[in-house]
């Protein structure tokens, strides 16, 4: 199959720093993807240079195998974009109309209202008059005015309230479900877990990690296996085991921390120590990625 | 082709909905006009000549404040607030986006230039043949280029307040040492060297000329398609320039 989005080594320098540094990755139809990483990690650079918004200093990117800014690949995508206060004098109504009618297959006034639950006064407005959430649901439905192929949200739910937010998520479940390709920006691990079927983690412009969330957070996650010993025993067995990335003691408790619990313990129990009160911990997610986050920013 | 009738409907509605277009494009022209025809009217040898001629400086007047002013600051505003990039992810071409524009702006001196005709001829019941009336106002739409390209170099400008600044100044400047205001021959003569080398200034003479019966001579056509020439180039020079910055 021909994957939607092509990047190829891109890098993007701005001055004197490095935004984006070697990234490839490509994504396939109905791919629902999140782009995951801390604040400043490339991700919203990455995603500019998907659409042509920013020119790579290296690489190539490629949209529907073709360069992102051509006029037939513009009417297959939909894009909402941080920071973009909307053109000023229009009503909401007004303001839909006019981005219907740049593409040639749009979705109808009413099918756009469906989905963002415009209210009638809502759409009477003036577009720059609308609150911070009502111009994320505007944001939205321009994106959505051309019934785009491909989506683009960077970091859709900034500034949403809890309801908001679960709100876009289902209306995103519901595209999903219609088989367009989705690619969200968020520094959100839970959204990133919870929507999307892929997550490419991205730190300092890399790519540390690609692949279905559950593996990327066995990949964050500490598991540690931990327990008491009725004697004395020398560490060098623990460390020796396959699997045990590392060794210590706490609070009179001995830690293993490794990726694999299940060939851990096995090993642990055919050692032969007298062992005591095993506990298995597969460390909060949330505070992994901080810890990720953190750690490599001080390297 | 729905998209950008669409864009040059929404131009217009935009300039119409803008509070300043309608008092510095519309109000102060009438308002500057009955000014210099009702009170300060004295001893002239023809009134009513003097009257057609403040008509078509002020409608001149109004008409290069709406392209320099309205336009460029308008592009600026639309460049900072992120929204020229949102147009770029849209299926509308960069030139169709500017073109509409164009048009739209364009419909508007149409207006404007109904309007203070009309206000004028009413207040002063200006007699002008209907081809004179049809000619000044073709005069004046062909003249406005000009103003339009240099919107669109104010247009390239960074931030608002200097675009406001700028264009407020170039306006002013244009308007007065051009003989909107008052007729140049009251100038000292190194300033009506000045004033006759500014499009502004053969940018009214066209209808001075055509309201006494004559018509544009061959240096306003030169002089206002030369200013058209530049002020493109540069505008178009320093937009692309400004791409390949990013």
């Amino acid at each position: 199959m021909e994957p939607v989005i092509n990047v190829q080594n891109v890098s993007k320098q701005f001055k004197n720093k490095t935004a984006v540094d070697e990234v490839s990755f490509s994504i396939q139809k109905g791919e629902v993807v999140a782009i995951l990483g801390p604040n400043g990690a490339g991700k919203t650079t990455t995603m500019l240079m998907m659409l042509g918004l920013l020119k790579p200093t290296q690489g190539r990117v490629q949209l529907l195998n073709k360069h992102p800014q051509e006029t037939d690949v513009r009417e297959k995508i939909g894009v909402m974009l941080q920071e973009v206060s909307v053109i000023d004098a229009l009503s909401v109504r007004e303001v839909l109309e006019l981005f219907r009618s740049y593409y040639p297959n749009p979705l109808s006034i009413q099918e756009l209202v469906e989905l963002t639950r415009f209210t009638n006064d809502e759409l009477k407005k003036r577009a720059n008059k609308l609150s911070g959430g009502q111009q994320r649901r505007l944001g939205f439905a321009l994106a959505m005015a051309g019934n785009p192929e491909v989506l683009f949200f960077d970091e859709p739910t900034v500034g949403l309230d809890v309801t908001s937010r679960k709100v876009f998520w289902n209306t995103v479940e519901k595209l999903k479900n219609q088989g367009k390709t989705i690619i969200f920006t968020t520094h959100y691990l839970q959204e990133a877990d919870d929507i999307a079927e892929r997550v490419i983690l991205f730190h300092h412009g890399k790519i540390i990690g690609d692949g279905k969330p559950n593996d990327i957070k066995a990949a964050l996650t500490k598991q540690s296996v931990s327990f008491t010993a009725k004697e004395t025993f020398s560490f060098d067995h623990l460390h020796s085991l396959p699997g045990v990335t590392d060794v210590y003691e706490k609070d009179g408790r001995v830690y293993l921390i490794t990726k694999d619990i299940d060939l851990v313990l096995s090993r642990l129990f055919s050692l032969e120590i007298k062992l005591e009160n095993i506990e298995i911990e597969r460390g909060r997610l949330e505070d992994a990625f901080e810890q990720l986050t953190e750690s490599r920013e001080g390297a | 082709m729905r998209g950008f009738k669409m864009q040059c409907k929404v131009e217009i509605l935009r300039v119409l909905r803008n509070p300043y277009y309608v008092f510095w494009s519309l109000f102060m022209p009438i308002v500057f006009y009955i000014v210099f025809t009702k009170i300060f009217n004295t001893d002239l040898e023809n009134p009513k000549m003097w009257q057609a001629h403040i008509l078509m400086s002020m409608t001149a007047f109004s008409v290069m404040g709406s392209a320099i002013m309205t336009l460029g600051i308008r592009l600026v505003e639309e460049r900072k607030q992120g929204w020229s990039m949102f147009m770029r992810i849209v299926p509308i071409s960069d030139q169709a986006y500017y073109f509409a524009k164009m048009i739209g702006q364009t419909m508007i001196h149409i207006f404007s230039i109904l309007v203070i005709f009309t206000a004028g001829a009413l207040i002063n019941s200006i007699q002008l043949t209907t081809v004179e009336w049809l000619l000044c106002g073709l005069w004046i739409l062909f003249g406005s280029f000009p103003f339009l390209a240099i919107g669109a170099l104010v247009g390239t400008m960074k931030r608002v307040d200097t675009a406001a600044g700028v264009s407020n100044m170039v306006y002013f400047v244009f308007a007065i040492l051009g003989g909107m205001w008052m007729p140049i021959e009251l100038f000292p003569d190194i300033l009506q060297t000045i004033g006759k080398v500014l499009p502004s200034f053969h940018f009214g003479s066209g209808a001075w000329q055509i309201v006494r019966g004559g018509g544009p001579d061959l240096t306003n056509f030169l002089v206002i398609g030369g200013y058209l020439i530049v002020f493109m180039l540069l505008s178009s020079y320093i937009r692309r320039k400004q791409e390949v910055a990013v």
